[in-house]
């Protein structure tokens, strides 16, 4: 897949089903319909954007802070609990997208990091990951049900780790 | 500005600070970064939430009650897991899609399992990012370990929510 669909393919999906939904939206209810939605959207829209510029201003100091090579040394081939348990704190930290994500995965397993403890960290990161809590779920769905849900999924990450462990498919990391 | 977003800005600028105790090198390397981040956020958003707008006006209002509404139960935690698997994009597509779903009758538990099918399944992601950095055998032993999160979180959730008894109001 050419670089710039795979890093421009959400944005694109969203415009492709947005134009999709807002025509239809104009034609089967009408313009009072269309044109709240668009308030509703610029209003939510301005409603969430300081806590985006405090998320992601966070997020660039804190890769300054703790920098990718600090992360793989404190996983390392560490086995047992304390390992996984590493892990998915060090996948919650880890702010950004897939873009960032992966890749230190690859390079985490490169430096030695367990498979539990890799299935943990990604599943810490995606399910967990403190950048997007504080930035798009509890602005958008509230403080409430992301408190809830975090609660619920906090250890999921150690319990799936541990299976990872335990699954008889072998795999070595790419170089 | 609600006091989650004032705790977010707070520990932006303390970790700005130490960022500025680092050097003057360090803090503008943050700020730019920061910067950048947004400059390719906020298309996303402006694109996703005019989405799920127009979205929120064609779903018939009961459409999700008896799919994914809190009497679905089991049934609508699996199609739930399922469909979340399928949202593409990030954070700013599946939160607002959940917003959506609750405005047309879903339930609380069965939202808290599509946003996890969204974070464990994640296809797109699966295709575009993690095929190719890390190959189908990882894929194939990650999905296996992380097959029944999404119904573990949304029976958990069903189980915690009359603790919290606002979750999903009013929004």
């Amino acid at each position: 897949m050419p670089a710039f669909l795979r890093q421009n393919l959400a944005l694109l999906v969203i415009c492709v089903i947005g134009v999709a939904a807002a025509i239809g939206t104009y034609e089967l209810r009408g313009p009072a319909a269309f044109r709240h939605a668009l308030e509703s959207a610029g209003g939510m829209l301005l409603f969430i954007l300081p806590a985006i510029i405090g998320g992601l201003l966070l997020a660039g100091a804190l890769k300054q802070l703790v920098p990718p090579g600090a992360l793989a040394r404190w996983m390392g081939a560490d086995a047992g609990i304390r390992g996984l348990a590493i892990a998915t704190l060090a996948g919650m930290a880890t702010p950004g997208g897939p873009m960032a994500a992966f890749p230190l995965v690859l390079v985490l397993a490169q430096a030695g990091a367990d498979r539990g403890a890799l299935v943990a960290f990604i599943f810490a990161w995606s399910l967990n990951g403190f950048q997007r809590l504080l930035v798009y779920e509890v602005p958008l769905l509230g403080a409430d049900f992301t408190l809830m849900r975090f609660l619920v999924t906090l250890p999921l990450p150690l319990l799936a780790g541990w299976l990872g462990r335990m699954i008889p498919i072998r795999w070595t990391p790419p170089q | 500005m609600s006091a989650t977003q004032g705790l977010l800005w707070l520990m932006a600028l303390i970790a700005f600070g130490f960022c500025l105790r680092r050097g003057g090198g360090m803090a503008i390397r943050a700020a730019k970064d920061g910067g950048h981040s947004l400059l390719r956020v906020l298309p996303l958003f402006a694109a996703a939430l005019p989405m799920s707008a127009f979205l929120a006006e064609l779903v018939p209002a009961d459409i999700a009650e008896g799919w994914l509404g809190h009497e679905s139960g089991l049934t609508g935690i699996l199609i739930a897991s399922l469909a979340g698997g399928f949202i593409p994009g990030g954070p700013f597509v599946s939160f607002p899609l959940v917003l959506t779903f609750t405005k047309a009758g879903a339930g609380v538990p069965q939202m808290a399992a599509l946003v996890t099918g969204w974070a464990i399944y994640g296809f797109h992601r699966v295709i575009a990012w993690e095929l190719p950095v890390l190959g189908p055998r990882f894929v194939l032993l990650r999905m296996l370990a992380g097959l029944a999160l999404p119904v573990l979180t949304g029976l958990g959730v069903e189980l915690l929510l009359p603790f919290f008894p606002n979750a999903l109001l009013h929004r």
